[in-house]
């Protein structure tokens, strides 16, 4: 049999998603046996075009990455979203709510002329995204268990409950009990709820689950504490570019 | 069945003792609030202490179990996993014992299931008498859940500095009498035993404004009633209430492959009816995709149709779920405005 051939791209991010794939370490070398890295700057220096897997990490936020990505698009047989920022735009998008030119300003400084800035989507607001490994950064054993699917000719399937669920398993002291506000309740599960398992509000970054009853945790969010201004802030940290921010 | 007393300072040297043969579960605290823990130390035990965040049912059905393990390309018979040991949950509350009531009966009158079972048979149950209520959330005297006759090994009701315990089982009886430190109870136990049931009765408070019989009819003439729909609005399908509750037995079951994509194991994990995907079929169809249906499909359960199956109700009164709900949806009010819209 043919191994699949995986290819792994960066648009605007930390990078981060990348790591966790090269850091997976003894895992990696049994995944090596049934497929073959083609294109993954962060471990490798050899270059190869004919990959059927692209797995791509980071937002879009220029003109010119628009382009690159449809080419990948289009040698790519399946495209997986690799982490928050590819899956939902993420971080990025909080400067959609800044001054685009300020923002430019901002980040290339006095090259600022050289670059264009557009405002920050997800790979799926450019070209359609097969499946996503969701998270900031995303998850060892999600993306183990996305390319296994993958390699078996599965579909991977993302579950569709909230934090709440993995959070209620792990007997967490809900962090509203203890003053905090989280969006564990609206948010797609699948971290074992590792922010309130530590003591920390569950931010979204996974994004939402498929049918989010957002109107009511807004009230929810209002009730201990948050003002509008608030609650916005809290959806922008990664829902940035979805209709609940705005 | 013989009523014992053991005196209150022999308790710690009692669950040192247990410890050697069980592993002894109880309430413990965490972070400020109660869960149920396996017990290092007995000075971790909290007797008296109530309201945990999920129940203790975990050590029959726990969140995750393996059920199997399986060839991918079936080069072997799958193997089944049933995992048990020796087990002791000391201080369980009349609510959580009639719960475990429930649980018996649902993983044992259809399909035995086996996981559950021996899970059960070797774990010996230490239930604890309250005092008052855990707070202003449970009910247990309304669903009648807040004396227990049967359901525990041993039961203990703290008066003055002793336990006066009623034994259930002759496991118990033999537990105590292997310990060797329990004395037979005298005449003013008896009397002492009655005094402290009668101020207990006392502090607890009818929440429901109607008899609980009646709730599985109220429930009926409600089933197209707005009210539903009004909490579907505010409800986040999140699952809490589920998972907290000490009744709620859904699961679902999944495969796991290993990476070497040859083998694998067949797990469950704790499910929810409020869930999207719960009434979820293969072809796509949702039996209750709106959030009202699913907020009513848990009421109807816990108040009539396990009455119906099990001629007990599926809810003890713990007041959990409402605990647990972001968006207060409390059963107490919910059944009260049910009888209102009579
Ligand atoms: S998802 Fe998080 S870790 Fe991954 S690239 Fe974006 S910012 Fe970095
Ligand atoms: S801490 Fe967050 S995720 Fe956990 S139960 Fe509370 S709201 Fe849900
Ligand atoms: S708890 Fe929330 S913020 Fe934390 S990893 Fe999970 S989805 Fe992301
Ligand atoms: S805990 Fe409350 S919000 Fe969550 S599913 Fe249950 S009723 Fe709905
Ligand atoms: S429905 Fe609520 S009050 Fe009733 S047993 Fe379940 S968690 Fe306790």
């Amino acid at each position: 049999m043919m191994k699949p051939k995986i290819a792994v791209f960066e648009f605007s991010s930390c990078e981060g998603c990348q790591l966790m794939f090269a850091n997976l370490e003894d895992e990696i070398l049994e995944v090596l046996g049934a497929v073959e890295i083609v294109n993954f700057r962060e471990i490798m220096t050899e270059k190869g075009d004919d990959y059927q897997i692209a797995s791509v990490e980071g937002a879009i936020t220029r003109e010119s990455e628009i382009e690159r990505l449809k080419k990948i698009r289009e040698q790519a047989k399946v495209l997986v979203a690799l982490g928050a920022c590819a899956h939902l735009g993420g971080v990025n998008c909080i400067k959609n709510y800044q001054d685009q030119e300020e923002v430019r300003r901002y980040v290339y400084k006095e090259r600022a002329e050289w670059f264009d800035t557009i405002p920050a989507r997800p790979l799926s607001a450019v070209v359609p995204v097969d499946y996503a490994v969701p998270g900031c950064p995303i998850d060892k054993k999600e993306l183990l268990e996305v390319t296994k699917s993958l390699l078996l000719g599965k579909k991977p399937s993302l579950p569709d409950y909230p934090v709440c669920v993995e959070c209620k398993m792990a007997e967490n002291i809900c962090v509203f009990d203890k003053g905090m506000t989280c969006l564990g309740p609206v948010t797609r599960a699948g971290c074992a709820a590792i922010c309130p398992t530590f003591g920390n509000k569950c931010e979204g970054c996974r994004g939402l689950v498929d049918n989010p009853n957002v109107n009511s945790h807004k009230q929810v969010l209002q009730e201990h504490g948050l003002s509008v201004q608030g609650i916005l802030n809290s959806f922008r940290m990664f829902e940035g570019y979805l209709e609940v921010a705005k | 069945m013989p009523l014992k007393v053991i005196e209150k300072r022999d308790v710690e040297p009692l669950v040192r003792h247990l410890m050697e043969r069980f592993q002894v579960v109880g309430i413990k605290k965490k972070d400020g609030k109660n869960t149920y823990g396996v017990i290092e130390s007995p000075a971790e035990l909290r007797l008296d202490s109530c309201a945990t965040i999920t129940s203790p049912k975990k050590y029959f059905f726990p969140q995750r179990e393996t059920l199997l393990q399986f060839a991918v390309d079936g080069s072997w018979e799958p193997q089944a996993v049933v995992e048990a040991q020796p087990r002791i949950i000391f201080g369980m509350r009349p609510c959580d014992i009639a719960a475990t009531w429930m649980l018996d009966m649902a993983f044992s009158e259809v399909n035995p299931d086996a996981n559950y079972l021996e899970k059960r048979k070797r774990a010996l149950i230490i239930g604890v008498d309250c005092k008052e209520p855990c707070d202003e959330y449970c009910f247990c005297k309304s669903m009648g859940t807040l004396e227990v006759e049967t359901g525990y090994d041993l039961f203990f009701t703290a008066a003055d500095d002793t336990y006066i315990v009623r034994t259930g089982t002759p496991e118990g009886e033999a537990l105590l009498e292997e310990w060797g430190k329990a004395r037979e109870a005298l005449y003013e136990d008896r009397v002492k035993l009655r005094a402290v049931q009668r101020e207990k009765d006392e502090r607890f408070k009818e929440a429901l404004e109607f008899d609980v019989e009646e709730l599985p009819r109220f429930l009926e003439d409600s089933y197209r009633s707005l009210l539903w729909d009004v909490l579907g609005e505010k409800c986040l399908s999140c699952g809490s209430c589920n998972l907290v509750c000490p009744t709620c037995y859904c699961f679902n079951v999944l495969d796991e492959v290993k990476l070497n994509l040859s083998e694998g194991e067949r797990y469950r994990v704790w499910d929810s009816c409020q869930l999207e995907g719960f009434a979820k079929v293969a072809t796509g169809e949702n039996f209750r995709e709106r959030r009202g249906d699913r907020v009513r499909h848990r009421f109807f359960r816990k108040g009539k149709y396990m009455k119906e199956m099990f001629g007990r109700f599926g809810c003890v009164g713990c007041g959990r779920c409402t605990r647990a709900c972001l968006v207060h949806i409390n059963p107490i009010e919910v059944y009260n405005q049910l009888k209102g819209g009579e």
